[in-house]
């Protein structure tokens, strides 16, 4: 199948400043940045170049202080607080740098977590599709066990399964094997990227890990709140 | 289970620490609010019983010149404006729909004088006794002598009044007509004095009263009985209760017997003419002779007055109404709305120159402490359940601001803030519900057991908190429902600004936290 050219992403002169003490910190300077449907994108850049700020911009969890923010055709700067919530469920996926695993459910129910706020499908449904995933990302064994009973590498899978449970266009990664060993991150890319072959499903990611940017398809450098190439 | 249903119940195990706090406050808070409730209930039960059964009835007829409305406070030690025409509404009240009994009196505190002249007072309520029986049956015993026979004239002398009349003025100890001494029911003081056989026994006590028509009367009643009332003794038993026309006679009032005068014509415009001087009419020195009037020595004004009233005599018997009263009690139906009867009488009552108070109006001071109570209990439960919301408040702000990651990732994954506030309200709401519950539940047992234990004392400010001399605390259905819905509120109330903090908490919060 033909992977559409659409612009699925495309932010346009996104600056983002914040204040610290009496400074204000120019986190983005004028981003400008167009991401295709099942695109595999790597965001990379030094500490502090602003790679989780652009990431949460595009993930609509922060908003930018100026310019322009397209997703899937809506412009998210005018949106309200409703309506960026309902985008965040339907159109994107979030993996945590710490995992962010709900505490007090278990493997399965935090896969479907996603799935019964939409409160479009019926349990069956519900739970089949979370099935699959947790098969998918091999944890049927661990479908019962509660976050804190699981290794890193477990929890990041669950996040993956949550994140793509509702087959939405875009998932954001911000730092996905930061806190994994190096066989657990491979298998985690691993997953990405077939993911990223089999459903088209678009991933951004921002790294440090030289491991993962050779499983990117582009790769943007950011730097000092711009993107240098 | 509902999602959030399933986060909250699992929530509260996991933060078993903060969740104990809030339900031990919840406990407390809803078991204090229901003892209290249970114990106002009980105050309300005791003073509905023991004064309203008892003493006053729901409601009192006053005349309408009466200016101050506690016409049972004796301390106030004033007469009340006496109602002549009670025979002209009597049938009002008779017929009528709301009133279940009524019973009419008068009071007044006449004063009561020793063997050397000294004087001091007591309250005396003058009533017709097998009318008052009726109203207030069974609710004082006979320590000493008997009860009175229908019709009977004399007086039933209160336990309290016979010892402080011993103790402070009379220096003689009263005993019913016909009575033998009982050495059981002797004062410490007279007990001492019989054992020196310096005790003077008397049957007879000696009432001077006036009204503001006539000079002093002195009168001397059989004593027919010594009584005490069976709670709240201490406060009604100040009252001795007399026959309504010996009560007429000590104040100079009309009785029913100087009621029944036949006059001829000449007597008639004579007395009806206000021209005439009280000389006019004296120098004549005819007209008590002649119409046969048993009156004592009246102003000739008052008697005017007085006789120039309709009055009515039945054909073979007096009729003890045509005489004077200043008060009637009245009981309602059960389940009339005090307020509501009071309006509707009023009206009814109007053309006739009275006016309707409530027990409480009658009762004054008495009634505004025991209210000042209640009142004080009320403010103490609030206070407890005042302190409880700040206290969950704080608690469960706290646990708002522990959860920055996990409320802010399910933000980040699409959970509105509704979704947040109803999972916030849950964990409250169960821990409300199991610990209010709980804490409710406790208080019923407790209540119902100091009910079944009947807390009894001898104490005088206890008695009137409690009503009488035994406490029954009480919870009605209303009581608990009240006390549900007051934890409502607290829950909702102490839900509210925790609420709002875990709204406010955003995806990004969660990020910065990691």
């Amino acid at each position: 199948m033909a992977i559409s050219t659409t612009p699925l992403i495309h932010l346009s002169s996104v600056t983002k400043e914040y204040p610290l003490g009496n400074t204000t910190v120019h986190a983005l300077r004028g981003v400008d940045l167009t991401v295709s449907k099942g695109d595999f994108m790597s965001i990379v850049g030094p500490s502090g170049s602003g790679k989780t700020t652009l990431l949460n911009i595009i993930g609509c969890i922060d908003q930018a202080t100026s310019g322009s923010v397209v997703i899937d055709g809506q412009e998210i700067t005018t949106m309200n607080d409703k309506q960026i919530t309902d985008l965040r469920l339907y159109k994107i996926g979030f993996i945590f740098q710490t995992f962010n695993l709900i505490p007090v459910l278990n493997v399965i129910e935090n896969v479907e977590f996603p799935l019964l706020l939409m409160k479009t499908f019926s349990k069956t449904e519900v739970r089949s599709r979370a099935e699959r995933l947790i098969e998918a990302v091999g944890l049927s064994e661990h479908s019962q066990h509660r976050p804190a009973e699981l290794s890193g590498g477990q929890r990041q899978r669950v996040a993956i399964a949550r994140a793509l449970v509702t087959q939405p266009a875009i998932i954001l990664a911000d730092e996905p094997t930061a806190n994994l060993d190096s066989e657990t991150g491979n298998q985690i890319l691993e997953l990405m990227r077939d993911l990223n072959q089999k459903e088209h499903t678009t991933f951004i990611f921002s790294t440090h890990d030289h491991n993962v940017l050779a499983y990117a398809k582009k790769i943007v450098k950011i730097k000092d709140g711009l993107i240098t190439e | 289970m509902p999602l959030i249903f399933t986060i909250a119940w699992r929530n509260i195990f996991r933060h078993r620490g903060k969740s104990l706090v809030i339900g031990v406050i919840l406990f407390l808070g809803a078991f204090l609010m229901t003892v209290g409730s249970g114990i106002i209930t009980g105050l309300d039960r005791g003073l509905k019983d023991n004064i309203v059964n008892s003493f006053t009835g729901d409601l009192l007829v006053i005349s309408s010149k009466q200016i101050n409305n506690a016409v049972l406070t004796p301390m106030s030690g004033a007469a009340s404006e006496p109602i002549n025409n009670f025979i002209q509404f009597r049938s009002v009240l008779k017929q009528h729909k709301m009133i279940d009994h009524y019973v009419p009196a008068a009071q007044g505190t006449p004063m009561v004088m020793s063997d050397e002249g000294d004087p001091d007072f007591n309250f005396i309520i003058g009533v017709d006794f097998k009318q008052y029986r009726t109203m207030f049956p069974d609710k004082f015993r006979v320590l000493e002598g008997r009860q009175p026979k229908d019709g009977e004239r004399g007086l039933l002398l209160t336990e309290f009044n016979r010892r402080t009349n011993y103790e402070y003025l009379l220096n003689y100890w009263v005993i019913p007509e016909g009575a033998k001494l009982v050495t059981a029911n002797l004062s410490k003081e007279a007990l001492t004095a019989y054992t020196k056989g310096t005790l003077r026994v008397k049957e007879k006590m000696v009432f001077m009263g006036m009204n503001d028509k006539t000079s002093a009367m002195d009168i001397m009643p059989p004593v027919l009985g010594i009584i005490k009332f069976k709670a709240l003794d201490t406060f009604i038993g100040i009252s001795n209760l007399v026959d309504i026309e010996t009560y007429r006679e000590c104040f100079g009032y009309t009785t029913a017997a100087e009621s029944h005068v036949t006059l001829n014509k000449e007597q008639a415009s004579l007395l009806t003419n206000a021209d005439l001087s009280d000389d006019d009419l004296f120098s004549n020195e005819t007209m008590f002779g002649s119409a046969g009037s048993s009156a004592s020595d009246y102003s000739i004004h008052s008697v005017k007055q007085e006789t120039a009233r309709t009055l009515v005599v039945t054909e073979n018997h007096l009729d003890v109404d045509a005489g004077m009263y200043n008060m009637i009690f009245i009981k309602l139906k059960s389940g009339v709305p005090l307020l509501k009867a009071v309006n509707v009488l009023n009206q009814d009552l109007k053309p006739y120159g009275v006016r309707v108070i409530t027990w409480r109006q009658a009762l004054g001071e008495i009634a505004e402490l025991a209210t000042i109570i209640k009142a004080s209990l009320f403010i103490f439960v609030m206070f407890i359940f005042f302190v409880a919301i700040i206290i969950i408040m704080n608690t469960l702000s706290m646990a708002a601001l522990e959860r920055v990651s996990e409320i802010g990732m399910m933000r980040a994954v699409g959970a509105r803030k509704g979704f947040i506030s109803k999972m916030f309200f849950s964990e409250t709401a169960f821990l409300s519900f199991f610990f209010g519950g709980l804490g409710i539940l406790v208080g019923l047992i407790t209540i119902t057991i100091l009910s079944w234990i009947g807390l009894s004392t001898d104490n005088d400010m206890l008695q009137l908190l409690y009503g009488g001399a035994r406490f029954h605390p009480f919870l009605t259905m209303g009581d608990i429902v009240a006390c549900l819905i007051q934890l409502s509120i607290v829950t909702v109330i102490s839900t509210l600004y925790p609420m709002r903090v875990a709204r406010q908490i955003t995806p990004l919060h969660a990020i910065a936290k990691d």
